[in-house]
């Protein structure tokens, strides 16, 4: 393929659309409900598609203060919220209906644009449900735009969090971020200093009982760097690197090798799984920890994150 | 005087031929010695021949005795937990009692009539018994001299033997414990028999959220003595209202002949300040000293006097030299109800501190306390509380050295008795008002002060911990208030009685209480300065919010800070056979019920003594009020 107009090449799929650059393939996926395959320089860099995460592992302060039980419908919420509609935007014009086969036949394999948009709803099994969109926004130079609205409705319980779960296919050798040192949260930051932080590998901070953790708050650039891949073909430990990128305001992520369901499902560091894959958590909203006491006293009011308001945040991946 | 089974049940008796609690001061044959190590001390440290039994019943009889055929004894190290050595489960616990739900107990003179119960610990079936043996010859130094034994720590009751002679019964846990050897010694092959029982009364008093342990956990030592020896040393600075000119008086207790005291102060300089001599036998007191141009001891500047005594006979032999470093500074509660060191507010940037490694649980070495100390003055931490007991002799000397202020908390923690499934429950609490719990506690006051009266580094006296309120501690506040003036006396039941308000505790003190709930003390007229005696309870993750507390010190001046809860997570490295890796295992990982799991896990400090995340916050915030 030739890139010379420095356009995205759009391949309209019959369950996916394809958006491809000199360096770069991207798949979203129309029958898996989400960002299928984001390959740069022949690196896969997504196992399974993001999807929205409610849930935190509970803290020793959430389970003194039920917290956990509270707010139980959430941690459903983070594993079953499921994809109902999905949306394509190609260089400003909504393409309606979805061009799934056959109303692809239309097309060739020479469609090119300057900027595809898909968005993908998703509605929570939660009572009352709500619903998270997520958009992404590809633009000729390989650019994700990522932008994640939530609904806020009254009558749900606050959440524990809210943000885009990105999970890698292997493990990755650390990260670099420009942000807060440490580990912080929301009433838990005025003593991390400002910086450019390498962190060596995917730590779990080895709480007792693991829980939350590895949370960095006010985040301008995070940088991902694996050095293998699950291709077979590939043989290659050269380091690679994915770069995430504040949009309108810093982001808050976490990078550790599990899920929030991981870590609440072990009582000890060393039930743990055998660390295999990279869960990057990319989140609008992160509840304070707490700290008066483990068995009552509730977060300070201004750090719960109520579930009556709209979220929204953004931010951008590239290479 | 033959050893009775029965004292574990007695309240009562908690001392017997015990030698009185003394100030901690070192003594030295000579100036060289000072650098080199005392040649009176003689550390019994090491292997120890040893038996264990599930129950009193089990335990070998006459194994004091010289001819007791010790064939099948094991052996153990010493100092250790038993438990950690492989004989008896690990059990950790919060407030309830380690027998909860196993065996019905109340303690003596409560619910159970006005009477003792025989075989409430001396027949029951957890408490196991350590039976120690330990042989030693004396060094021709030690040889005709009167020799003491030091135990500076055993769980929780102990008797001793030494050739087949009974020598002596101690309990508190945490304070040491003196008897003296003299009429039973011999020059070679001295059998010294200790029997140590995992409970006894005092387990109702010692109830602190911490793994329960048993055995001989801190350093025994042999302390020989000299004719005449200065068994105790009482030492009080006091700096005048200008805070530059201050006077000094010392008193010495002297066993033994006569002897001549010469006592010499030198400064940080090593210029010598203040010189004196007397002579005599019991209490020698010297002359009030004057000091000009004083420099105060505080946490920016921990300043020490080097006080010398040397001891001479009246043929002018030196018999021993007795240095001591000691600070001058003025603690106040003034007429503003505001605590003030040096003329300047108290600022508490404190932290409780449990002493722990997870190797070898609460035995502990001079390094894991150095590092600790590093650690506290890395992150602005300047106080610390001794939660819920004495610290092992050194913590109290190096705090004075690194400038940490100290509460020095005597060993009482008796929440079972009081505080059940959350409720406020005192049915049978202890000590409360009973007159025949009142020695006991009084004891632990008064071993608490004599032991570490001369300490600038301690500011607070603390009357323990969750113990309720009632006459009995009231009594313990009486003792430290008759004894000592320049310090204050903290504790924070008294909530529980709020008619002893004005006899226990100068400060308002309350544990994991709300930032609004303290401003509204100090907006309605309160009567006494505030501190949290334990605050930002520091389990798993967490440590938020600490920006609100930290206003507050901003705002009421009668408000003085807190100490953190807590320094280091309470945790064991155990081996894991299905990862074959060493990891930190909690409560209930031993199988042990009833247990609060991972509720010791509260530290600044991970088991491992790394520090958690959120240190960084309380380097902070800690920073902010130096």
């Amino acid at each position: 393929m030739d890139y010379t107009n420095n356009q995205l090449h759009v391949i309209y799929g019959d369950a996916s659309l394809g958006l491809e650059g000199p360096n770069f393939h991207y798949l979203f996926s129309y029958e898996r409900g989400g960002f299928e395959s984001l390959v740069v320089n022949q690196k896969e860099w997504l196992y399974r598609t993001p999807t929205p995460l409610f849930w935190r592992a509970t803290t020793d302060n959430d389970h003194g203060n039920g917290f956990d039980v509270k707010t139980a419908q959430w941690y459903a919420a983070d594993r079953f919220t499921t994809c109902q509609k999905i949306e394509l935007t190609v260089d400003g014009q909504l393409v309606q209906p979805l061009p799934i086969a056959p109303l692809n036949n239309r097309y060739t394999n020479h469609e090119m644009a300057n900027q595809v948009a898909l968005t993908y709803h998703f509605v929570t099994p939660t009572v009352p449900s709500t619903s998270v969109s997520i958009t992404y926004t590809v633009t000729s130079d390989g650019n994700i735009k990522v932008m994640t609205h939530f609904a806020g409705r009254e009558g749900l319980p606050e959440l524990p969090a809210f943000g885009l779960r990105f999970i890698m296919p292997t493990t990755a050798t650390g990260f670099d971020y420009q942000g807060l040192s440490g580990e912080t949260y929301p009433d838990r930051l005025a003593g991390a200093t400002q910086g450019q932080f390498h962190v060596d590998g995917l730590p779990v901070t080895p709480y007792l009982v693991p829980q939350e953790c590895g949370m960095h708050m006010q985040t301008s650039q995070l940088t991902v760097t694996r050095s293998t891949t699950q291709n077979n073909a590939d043989q290659s430990k050269q380091p690679f690197s994915l770069t995430f990128s504040q949009a309108d305001q810093p982001f808050a992520f976490s990078c550790l090798p599990y899920t929030a369901a991981e870590l609440e499902q072990a009582t000890h560091l060393e039930e743990l799984p055998l660390p295999r894959r990279t869960v990057l958590s990319i989140y609008g909203a992160v509840r304070g920890v707490g700290g008066i006491d483990s068995w009552g006293a509730d977060v300070e009011a201004k750090y719960h994150i109520p579930a009556n308001q709209d979220l929204d945040f953004s931010f951008n991946i590239h290479f | 005087m033959q050893a009775n089974l029965q004292w574990l049940d007695d309240p009562e008796v908690f001392r017997v031929n015990q030698l009185p609690a003394h100030s901690d001061h070192h003594y030295y044959r000579d100036l060289d010695e000072i650098r080199t190590g005392s040649s009176f001390i003689k550390s019994l440290n090491g292997s120890w021949r040893f038996h264990f039994a599930s129950t009193p019943s089990e335990r070998p009889l006459h194994f004091y005795s010289p001819d007791f055929d010790s064939a099948d004894f094991d052996t153990i190290q010493v100092p250790g937990h038993i438990e950690l050595a492989g004989y008896s489960q690990i059990q950790y616990i919060n407030t309830l009692y380690p027998w909860e739900g196993k065996i019905y107990r109340r303690p003596p003179y409560t619910l159970n009539q006005d009477q003792l119960e025989v075989g409430l610990f001396s027949d029951a079936a957890d408490n196991s018994v350590g039976s120690y043996l330990k042989q030693f010859d004396l060094d021709d130094s030690f040889k005709n001299q009167r020799v003491i034994i030091q135990f500076q720590g055993v769980e929780e009751a102990l008797y001793v033997w030494l050739n087949g002679h009974f020598i002596g019964y101690a309990e508190d846990s945490f304070t040491p414990s003196e008897f003296d050897l003299t009429p039973y010694l011999q020059d070679q092959d001295n059998l010294l028999a200790v029997q140590v029982y995992k409970r006894s009364t005092a387990a109702f008093i010692e109830d602190q959220d911490m793994y329960r342990f048993s055995g001989i956990f801190r350093d025994v030592n042999l302390l020989a003595l000299p004719a005449a020896h200065v068994v105790d040393l009482d030492i009080k600075p006091e700096v005048k209202d200008d805070f530059e000119r201050g006077t000094l008086a010392v008193t010495a207790d002297v066993s033994g002949t006569d002897a001549i005291l010469e006592l010499t102060v030198t400064d940080q300089n090593k210029q010598v300040v203040a010189s004196q001599t007397q002579s005599g036998t019991g209490k020698v007191l010297f002359d009030s000293m004057p000091f000009d141009n004083l420099t105060l001891w505080s946490p920016t500047s921990p300043t020490l006097y080097q006080l010398l005594i040397k001891v001479y006979n009246n043929q002018h032999q030196l018999l021993e030299v007795v240095p001591y470093q000691f600070g001058f500074r003025r603690v106040e509660l003034r007429e503003d109800k505001v605590i003030y060191v040096n003329n300047q507010r108290l600022i508490l940037n404190g932290v409780n501190r449990h002493e722990w490694n997870a190797h070898s649980g609460r035995v502990i070495t001079m390094q894991d306390m150095q590092n600790d100390i590093q650690t506290m003055l890395d992150n602005n931490i300047n106080a610390v509380r001794t939660c819920h007991y004495p610290d092992q002799l050194p913590w109290y000397e190096l705090c004075d050295q690194a400038g940490l202020y100290v509460m020095a908390e005597n060993n009482l923690e008796s929440h079972g008795s009081w505080q059940k499934m959350g409720a406020v429950e005192p049915s049978y609490n202890v000590p409360g008002d009973n007159p025949h719990w009142l020695a006991a506690v009084v004891d632990r006051a008064r071993s608490n002060y004599e032991w570490f009266k001369n300490h600038p580094s301690i500011i607070f006296w603390s009357l323990g911990n969750e113990s309720f309120a009632g006459e009995d501690i009231a009594a313990m506040q009486t003792f430290y208030k008759e004894h000592d003036t320049s310090r204050l006396v903290h504790y924070e039941g008294v909530v529980r009685a709020p008619e002893l308000r004005n006899r226990i505790s100068d400060v308002e003190s309350r544990m994991y209480e709300t930032p609004a709930n303290i401003a509204s003390y100090l907006e309605n007229n309160p009567d006494k300065p505030f501190l949290n005696c334990e605050y930002m309870h520091d389990m798993g993750n967490s440590l938020g919010g600490m920006q609100s507390y930290n206003d507050l010190i901003d705002k009421y001046p009668m408000y003085q800070g807190g100490f953190i809860w807590d320094f280091i997570d309470q945790a064991l490295l155990v081996h894991d056979p299905i990862t074959q890796q060493d990891v930190l295992r909690y409560g209930g990982d031993f199988d042990e019920r009833h247990s609060d799991y991972e509720f010791s896990g509260d530290g600044l400090l991970f088991a491992d003594r790394t520090p958690k995340p959120a240190m960084q916050e309380v380097k902070y915030y800690y920073g902010l009020h130096k």
